[in-house]
């Protein structure tokens, strides 16, 4: 052992050099710990107001009555109402759209060249500004039918959650390991029932996780539905005409001098909140399972 | 089940080709796109007995076992000429039902891959690709299936637990029990004890024994003692070129080709 060591050139540690290494680390370390707790801090204020501020005004009448614009004895009966049918539709019509372009992209056309235009163009719709969106659908759908409604709506919500879908599905689909599927084709399986019976299966939890983000994505999306869905103070269930929603009566309510407004403001958005937070933990939940 | 460890293969030392041929490989050429991966191969599988392909990595042997059931197919840019020939038909024509001859050729790859289903369903997958059975029948097929692979009595009490949740030498076998249960005439092995412990490989070796009375078997390994033990017929490859074949027992004890002799004796690979 003593000749090993007596081999070893002798050097002497550079104190400063250390020194200074030592001190860049804790510099370093701190202000990665102050960039977190900053975050988490500010998370929890967000949370820490809109549960004081919604609770307070939360009642059993938020969930029977309805809007009333000049104040008083009110709820957001329709305005939830209307929220969870245009982000029921567009669940409906923008999830399985996603999913199978998804599916072609990862299973279907990998390496061709028009999967590389498409998952261009899908990225670009990806981060598209939402009131973009909006302004499409209000093109598109609003101006043939020389009025607002629920359905404009919808296809706004659709074209948001659509590319979201997409991208989660293309790359749950993509960890799929190609052993699987080239031991389902030895067994003679048509590859159909490859990606439906095998990929589609060992991809579950993250295709769920995936639609249930998108979900929870539109269910806050205010500024695509300002000129589709507009508002409506009364109740209503036809898609045809306008539909009250969520985001954008706390955008109203949240303008106005009246107090009990403002307070069912907070109730809207806390809310909106809850819901986001059980989607998220149920998609945790669902990949949870599934380990 | 023998309880003795290594079982003893009665080797034909008969000319290689003295039982009835199941399936012939004739000039072969294999192209990854401009890489030309087998050279002219021809090779004959008799039926009933278990051919080994040995050679170190990268000669071919995994391509040459692919091309048996045209799994190369799922992959563009890659080109076959020659002949492939199952009971004298050439299966590489563009008008072969592929489903129908990968349930004729069944494959077992070297990763286990379960599927994320139950164990009974893995096995009733494969099953119900071709037939739609009572539950009856499903259920004395599956059974036949895993006690064929010797597997029935470990998993007899959860066959509706998942099939992820066995053993790696449990699910290669599930792997195998799944090729056999659609009752395939050809069993093509590509390494499949390379990802196991050795009382695994073990199993797998004298299972691919028994199997060798009811199916032609081509076994692809890495493992020239595995070779000896569990094949009748040999064939070295080296850089996608057939070097050798024959009675794996003439092969082990006196090699024609020098690069055989080599190979066997450790100078490479």
């Amino acid at each position: 052992m003593s000749d090993v060591t007596e081999r070893l050139p002798s050097f002497e540690i550079d104190m400063l050099r250390y020194r200074r290494r030592r001190v860049t680390s804790m510099v370093t370390i701190g202000l990665t710990t102050a960039a977190t707790g900053l975050g988490v801090i500010v998370l929890g204020w967000i949370l820490l107001t809109l549960f004081s501020h919604g609770l307070s005004g939360m009642s059993l009448g938020v969930f029977t009555k309805m809007t009333r614009p000049e104040g008083g004895d009110g709820g957001l009966a329709n305005a939830i109402a209307g929220t969870l049918m245009l982000v029921g539709l567009a669940t409906v019509v923008g999830i399985p759209i996603g999913l199978m372009a998804g599916t072609w992209l990862a299973e279907y056309a990998r390496h061709s060249n028009l999967a590389k235009v498409v998952r261009f163009i899908n990225d670009i719709l990806l981060s598209a500004p939402s009131i973009l969106i909006g302004v499409f659908a209000y093109q598109v759908v609003v101006v043939p039918m020389h009025h607002f409604s629920g359905l404009a709506g919808a296809v706004a919500l659709v074209f948001i959650a659509l590319p979201v879908v997409v991208r989660t599905s293309e790359d749950m689909l993509m960890l799929v390991p190609d052993s699987l599927r080239e031991a389902a084709v030895a067994l003679g399986c048509p590859y159909w029932r490859v990606v439906v019976q095998i990929c589609w299966r060992a991809a579950s939890s993250g295709l769920l996780t995936g639609a249930l983000l998108a979900v929870a994505r539109i269910s806050g999306e205010t500024a695509p539905l300002i000129f589709t869905a507009f508002g409506n103070q009364f109740w209503t269930t036809d898609l045809l005409g306008p539909m009250s929603n969520l985001p954008k009566v706390i955008y109203d309510y949240a303008n106005l001098p009246d107090h009990s407004l403002q307070a069912l403001a907070w109730a809207g958005a806390l809310l909106l909140t809850l819901t986001v937070l059980a989607l998220t933990l149920l998609a945790r939940m669902v990949v949870g399972r599934n380990r | 089940m023998s309880s003795t460890p290594i079982p003893t293969v009665s080797r034909p030392t008969a000319v290689a080709g003295a039982t009835a041929t199941k399936m012939e490989v004739r000039n072969l050429d294999f192209y990854y796109n401009q890489n030309q991966a087998l050279k002219s191969i021809n090779l004959k599988f008799a039926k009933h007995t278990v051919t080994a392909m040995i050679g170190p990595s990268g000669c071919g042997k995994s391509t040459l076992l692919r091309t048996l059931n045209r799994i190369h197919d799922l992959y563009p840019g890659l080109r076959t000429t020659g002949e492939v020939l199952l009971d004298g038909a050439n299966i590489l024509g563009p008008e072969i039902d592929l489903n129908r001859l990968r349930a004729r050729v069944g494959m077992v790859f070297q990763k286990p891959t379960p599927f994320p289903m139950s164990i009974y369903d893995n096995i009733a997958f494969a099953v119900r690709l071709y037939r739609n059975l009572p539950k009856a029948e499903m259920d004395v097929l599956v059974e036949r299936s895993l006690r064929k692979v010797a597997l029935w009595d470990e998993v007899k009490d959860k066959l509706h637990g998942s099939g992820m949740g066995l053993s790696g030498g449990q699910q290669q076998r599930l792997c195998i029990a799944r090729s056999v249960v659609l009752g395939p005439e050809v069993l093509l092995l590509d390494e499949p004890a390379s990802a196991l412990d050795p009382i695994s490989t073990m199993k797998i070796e004298e299972l691919t024994h028994e199997l060798r009375s009811d199916y032609t078997i081509v076994l692809v390994t890495h493992n020239m003692q595995q070779a000896a033990r569990a094949s009748d017929f040999t064939a070295f490859m080296y850089l996608g070129e057939l070097v050798e074949f024959g009675a794996t027992g003439d092969m082990f004890t006196s090699p024609t080709q020098q690069k055989t002799q080599d190979y066997l004796t450790g100078r490479f690979g």
